[in-house]
């Protein structure tokens, strides 16, 4: 019955050239509107006054300061990422233990939890009339409204990034691989570096790239711990806000250009990536 | 290499994979553990190799206990039955790998290694084919670069997991002939797991017989066949007729009364009788007891459905047989039996 179902709809599809266009017409009308003319104008407000006024945005010491200290908290964010969720599915792929739909499921928790939250309750844990608070005080500590408090918050948010991609990507590869690797006699170390990194290396790319986009866009739960301290504790998109609520439109479009080029680059930098080793991507997934 | 399996016993669960068991392999033999899937065979050939723990037991690799060392101190040469060919390396690569990662002391130089993986593609004829990748390979093939690939690190054991299992009819009856040549070639102790009878019958030089977690018989493939030590080997080495009968003084009777079999004195009250299908005689008497209820021909053979005053019953025989016998749909015929075996009622 299924086969006859298929023979009776393909010709009806392959004819239809009316409801094909229409379609793509509708997707691509919904992408200009929703993602190309935004990005446009993010460039266009930013270079209204010329080009000397958007670069003088970007050199202005806070601006500055924010750019800095949105590289350096990715910088330390999407390691430990890296590092994290290369462990955490290693173990949910390769191994059978109890409680492990619980650990799938605190990995998806950053994505089910307003980020503006997870900020939140880091202030209860860590801040100054908070849990820890007095303890970390007495010891000379801040995390709160430091830049310690800004990682632990991106690290939070995007700690699914890796972990999400490499989870289907290991479980669907199986074993058999790293067994053959040991029989043949490869210690652990072996293994992982000529067995399994191999085989995830694409997923894992694509993993980092999509935790360091949301690494250095995150606002909401950044915003909490931050404390909003002008060229020490503001991150990018936080001093966007800032700029945008004082009316320095242009100032605040410019550095928004910066975050917008780097959600560019990080898409070309994916497309040059499947392009050029699509068919090895191909043949690993085989 | 000899191994020496006693008391192993493994548990997953509630359910018990492996119960106490003993075998041994002797040194250059060819070894086939046949059973339907959860009989153990695999999970016994996993706790060979290293890959499984035993729960209790010991394990002799030539006199050597074996259970605390890891899969690399053990140096077997394992065959996956889906291959598990590393998909990111070249076949030469693959072969090369159990080479490459020995410690620096023992590796080979790299040209050695070369010289070594050319001869191993040579032996398993897929010299050409070293710069392709694993995808790029059929089925066949990639089983090849498997055992070249295992044998590459001079195992003195060879363990194949179900090594034709994912292969179509054709290849893997080749692929058995040629493998059978080759450890007629190198002699190297060999286990293989199937649950094909016919595979393990055909390559093997014994046969362990194996069902839930025990050893039901071992031994020679014509002892295995021809002397089952028990219902369940009877039953799963080829096709068979049962049938529920009381046996006294020597002759074992159905029911319905319309077969009675010579049955051997150690056997008293119900029991079970077996009776090959080409053991199973059949001769037209216009007045037999039994009815033709239908024929089929395949090939050469022709498989015969016999309703024995209600007993349905199979016969098999070549095709010119039976057509000297003229045997319609539908004729009757009497039954004779050549040869049986009787178990008592479990």
């Amino acid at each position: 019955m299924l086969a006859k179902k298929a023979v009776g709809f393909t010709p009806a599809l392959a004819d239809s050239r009316w409801v094909k266009g229409l379609l793509i017409a509708t997707a691509l009308a919904f992408l200009l509107l929703f993602l190309v003319l935004p990005l446009v104008a993010v460039f266009v407000e930013a270079l209204r006054r010329g080009t000397d006024a958007y670069w003088a945005a970007l050199m202005e010491p806070d601006a500055v300061a924010a750019i800095k200290l949105t590289l350096i908290v990715a910088a330390i964010a999407v390691p430990m990422n890296l590092l994290f969720g290369v462990a955490a599915s290693w173990c949910i792929a390769k191994f059978d233990f109890r409680g492990k739909d619980v650990l799938i499921t605190l990995i998806d928790l950053p994505f089910s939890v307003s980020p503006v939250i997870s900020g939140l309750i880091y202030v209860l844990l860590f801040g100054l009339h908070g849990l820890m608070g007095p303890f970390l005080k007495s010891q000379g500590i801040q995390i709160i409204f430091a830049v310690p408090g800004l990682v632990l918050a991106t690290v939070f948010v995007t700690f699914p990034f890796v972990a999400r991609e490499l989870i289907p990507l290991m479980q669907e590869q199986g074993n058999e691989e790293e067994e053959a690797a040991l029989v043949l006699g490869a210690s652990g170390w072996q293994t992982f570096w000529r067995v399994t990194l191999p085989n995830i290396k694409w997923g894992l790319l694509y993993g980092v790239l999509l935790c360091n986009a949301r690494a250095m866009g995150e606002f909401g739960a950044v915003s909490v711990v931050s404390g909003h301290i002008r060229g020490e504790t503001n991150t990018m998109p936080l001093h966007v806000e800032i700029l945008y609520n004082e009316y320095n439109l242009v100032a605040a479009f410019a550095v928004a250009s910066v975050l917008a080029m780097l959600a560019l680059v990080t898409l070309v930098v994916k497309s040059v990536l499947e392009w050029r080793f699509g068919a090895e991507l191909a043949a690993t997934r085989h | 290499m000899a191994i020496q399996v006693s008391g192993i016993t493994k548990q997953f669960g509630s359910f018990r994979a492996l119960d106490a068991v003993d075998l041994e392999v002797r040194s250059g033999e060819l070894l086939a553990l046949l059973g339907p899937s959860g009989s153990g065979k695999t999970t016994l050939l996993r706790i060979m190799a290293g890959l499984e723990f035993a729960d209790s037991g010991s394990l002799l690799l030539n006199g050597e206990e074996a259970l605390s060392l890891t899969p690399r101190e053990r140096q077997v040469g394992f065959v996956f039955q889906h291959y598990a060919l590393f998909r990111h390396m070249t076949v030469f690569e693959n072969v090369a790998f159990g080479m490459k990662v020995r410690p620096r002391g023992q590796r080979p130089t790299s040209s050695e290694i070369k010289r070594r993986v050319m001869e191993l593609l040579e032996l398993v004829q897929l010299a050409h084919f070293a710069d392709r990748y694993p995808a790029q390979l059929s089925g066949g093939q990639r089983q090849r670069v498997a055992l070249a690939r295992a044998l590459a690190i001079e195992p003195k054991v060879l363990l194949l997991d179900e090594p034709f299992g994912a292969l179509d009819a054709k290849v893997r009856k080749e692929l058995r002939r040629w493998l059978r040549k080759l450890h007629e070639d190198i002699h190297i102790t060999s286990v293989f797991v199937t649950h094909d009878q016919e595979e393990a019958l055909e390559l093997a030089d014994r046969v362990v017989v194996m069902s839930q977690g025990r050893i039901e018989q071992v031994g020679s493939p014509a002892e295995v066949y021809d002397r089952p030590a028990s219902a369940f080997v009877y039953e799963f080495l080829g096709q068979v007729n049962r049938f529920d009968c009381v046996v006294a003084d020597g002759v074992a009777r159905t029911a319905n009364g319309a077969l009675s079999i010579p049955a051997d004195g150690t056997v008293r009250g119900p029991a079970i009788a077996y009776v090959r299908p080409h053991d199973l005689g059949l001769s037209p008497s216009a007045g037999g007891p039994g009815r033709v209820s239908g024929i089929h021909v395949v090939g050469p053979d022709a498989r015969i459905e016999i309703d024995l005053a209600g007993l349905p019953l199979e016969a098999e025989m070549d095709r010119e047989r039976l057509s000297a016998l003229g045997l319609r749909l539908g004729d009757q015929c009497t039954v004779h039996i050549d040869r049986a075996r009787v178990f008592p009622q479990p």
